[in-house]
């Protein structure tokens, strides 16, 4: 095989070293989440299901004697579950919008929404019901 | 509208049959879990506001009969979801099994519908109770 030396050769090495760990990302997020995820639906839908979910009960699993454990979980899904999803996103985005600058617009306009909801899902959990009034 | 239907048919009868399904099947359920997660997180989000707000958007948007039939698809999309990627994960780790892959998103098939009957029955209750 022939040597590269093209300028650009740095920056490509660097976004395709960005691409496996994201690959590699997609399946440790995605081994964590099987677990998890299937907890999650089998506490919330099955057991507890979701007619009966209030906000009384949310506060009473927040502040009880596992609230920390609870809220160390749902931070784990929120931050997992955004990063994986809006990562999947990104990746059909590339796949189908080939045009650099729609492609940046979307992409941009998807981490800016992620943004915003990874930074409210964080201020619940940070602040507690109710207190945003 | 004909050119759309003549690619979208091109697209699903395209050679690669069941790994080419699974594919467009774990895209779609993919895009359907994230939209509904960022909906998920706005209206967690009320629960920092208040009881009023979040059990307000809680009834209409989670608990009303169409809502119900659309946890079933979301069930449905996250347990493929689930099992689809845990094939994509064993066949990328052991290449060999790539020989059977068709098998394996048939028997991945079976294990999704037998555990979305109870899940589907247990999610439907309410609405004839």
């Amino acid at each position: 095989m022939s040597v590269v030396t093209s300028p650009n050769v740095k920056r490509k090495y660097g976004v395709r070293n960005f691409e496996r760990f994201s690959w590699l990302f997609m399946r440790v997020t995605g081994l964590f989440m099987f677990l998890a995820i299937t907890f999650h639906l089998l506490y919330m839908h099955m057991v507890v299901k979701v007619e009966n979910i209030t906000f009384d009960n949310i506060v009473d699993r927040w502040t009880g004697p596992l609230g920390l454990v609870w809220k160390v979980f749902d931070l784990s899904i929120l931050l997992v579950g955004m990063l994986h999803g809006y990562n999947g996103v990104r990746w059909v985005i590339n796949d189908y919008v080939h045009h650099k600058g729609w492609n940046l617009a979307l992409r941009l306009t998807l981490y800016t929404i992620g943004g915003i909801l990874i930074a409210a899902g964080l201020m619940v959990l940070a602040v507690g019901p109710g207190s945003l009034r | 509208m004909s050119a759309v239907l003549e690619s979208f048919y091109k697209g699903i009868t395209y050679r690669g049959t069941e790994g080419h399904w699974a594919w467009i099947l774990h895209r779609l359920s993919g895009l359907g879990i994230a939209l509904f997660l960022s909906m998920h997180i706005i209206s967690i989000f009320l629960v920092g506001i208040g009881p009023k707000a979040y059990e307000w958007v809680h009834s209409t948007l989670y608990v009303s009969p169409p809502a119900k039939i659309l946890e079933v698809l979301l069930i449905f999309g996250v347990l493929y979801h689930a099992a689809n990627g845990m094939r994509i994960i064993i066949i990328d780790f052991f290449p060999a099994l790539g020989k059977y892959q068709r098998t394996i998103v048939r028997v991945e098939l079976v294990i999704v519908i037998v555990v979305l009957i109870p899940a589907a029955i247990i999610t439907l209750a309410s609405l004839f109770s």
